[in-house]
């Protein structure tokens, strides 16, 4: 199988719920080389683009469905938006529901748009996390 | 505890169409890709692994797209202090930063400006240049200099 405008409007189940740590915003924090003191204390915030550990998981569901025929290793994440309505905070529980809104099948590769809802487990959406992805039609050279 | 910038310089200093941010020169090194790797659970070896990344036709192993991302969205943040107040972010992904297996790695320069202001929400455009070329397209954050969303 393969990708199409068919595919338009498929949603993929919630991912396991995520709970935002202290710890894990701190780690996130120093891999960016952010010392914002927003991100640190006992109540940080995350990072704004933090919600890409959360968002990415939801990609899974959709690059491992048999029927859009997807090989990983000829992705390429084209873009990536993120709207918040609120920043993500230690201690938060959410989920990443994933849509696929946009696909164009050119000659060469898949244009595929998608995006995330990442919402707290009480139902509160937090942001929407929106990705554009190539997907080649063609394998590139090996060696 | 979460302090918040007090914005009132800004303000003052009057946010308008062309105001420029104070620019962010980043070096990131393998040891930082590693990093970010494990921070953010993507781990891709086109991000650690030569092999991997030439048989996918890499000029070499890259930096992750979002750690960039991340980078380049401090420029605003620096500026505005409290991260609450983005509103929105993005960026397209327009040329792999390549990281050489060395102590300097690659250097990424980060400016912004603003390009409009509607009531207290600003939109900033920001510049990531690497070895003289643009490795982020449109890239733009939406910024509410009067308040973040987190209270």
């Amino acid at each position: 199988m393969a990708i199409s405008a068919e595919h338009v409007g498929r949603s993929y189940p919630p991912t396991a719920p995520y709970v935002v740590s202290v710890a894990k915003i701190a780690e996130f924090a120093r891999a960016i080389g952010d010392d914002n003191p927003a991100y640190r204390g006992d109540q940080p915030i995350a990072p704004p683009t933090f919600v890409a550990v959360i968002s990415s998981a939801a990609w899974e569901a959709m690059f491992d469905d048999q029927e859009l025929g997807l090989a990983l290793r000829r992705i390429v994440h084209g873009d990536q938006r993120f709207s918040y309505e609120r920043p993500l905070r230690a201690g938060d529980r959410v989920t990443a529901t994933l849509t696929i809104d946009k696909v164009r099948v050119r000659d060469t590769a898949d244009i595929i748009g998608s995006s995330v809802r990442v919402e707290t487990v009480e139902g509160e959406l937090v942001c929407t996390a929106a990705a554009t992805f190539f997907h080649s039609h063609q394998e590139s050279a090996d060696e | 505890m979460s302090e918040v910038s007090d914005l009132d310089g800004i303000h003052q200093g009057g946010v308008s169409v062309g105001t420029g941010l104070p620019p962010l020169t980043v070096r990131f090194t393998r040891a930082d890709l590693v990093r970010y790797a494990g921070a953010s659970t993507d781990f891709n070896p086109i991000h650690y692994s030569e092999r991997f990344a030439a048989r996918v036709g890499l000029p070499g192993v890259v930096a992750h797209g979002m750690l960039t991302m991340a980078c380049a969205l401090r420029v605003v943040t620096d500026w505005v202090g409290d991260p609450s107040r983005v509103r929105s972010y993005f960026v397209r992904f327009t040329k792999p930063v390549v990281v050489p297996d060395d102590d300097r790695g690659a250097e990424v320069v980060f400016s912004a400006t603003v390009t409009a202001v509607e009531g207290s929400v600003a939109t900033i455009a920001i510049e990531a240049i690497c070895d003289g070329q643009k490795v982020l397209g449109a890239a733009r954050c939406e910024v509410d200099l009067d308040g973040g969303a987190s209270s």
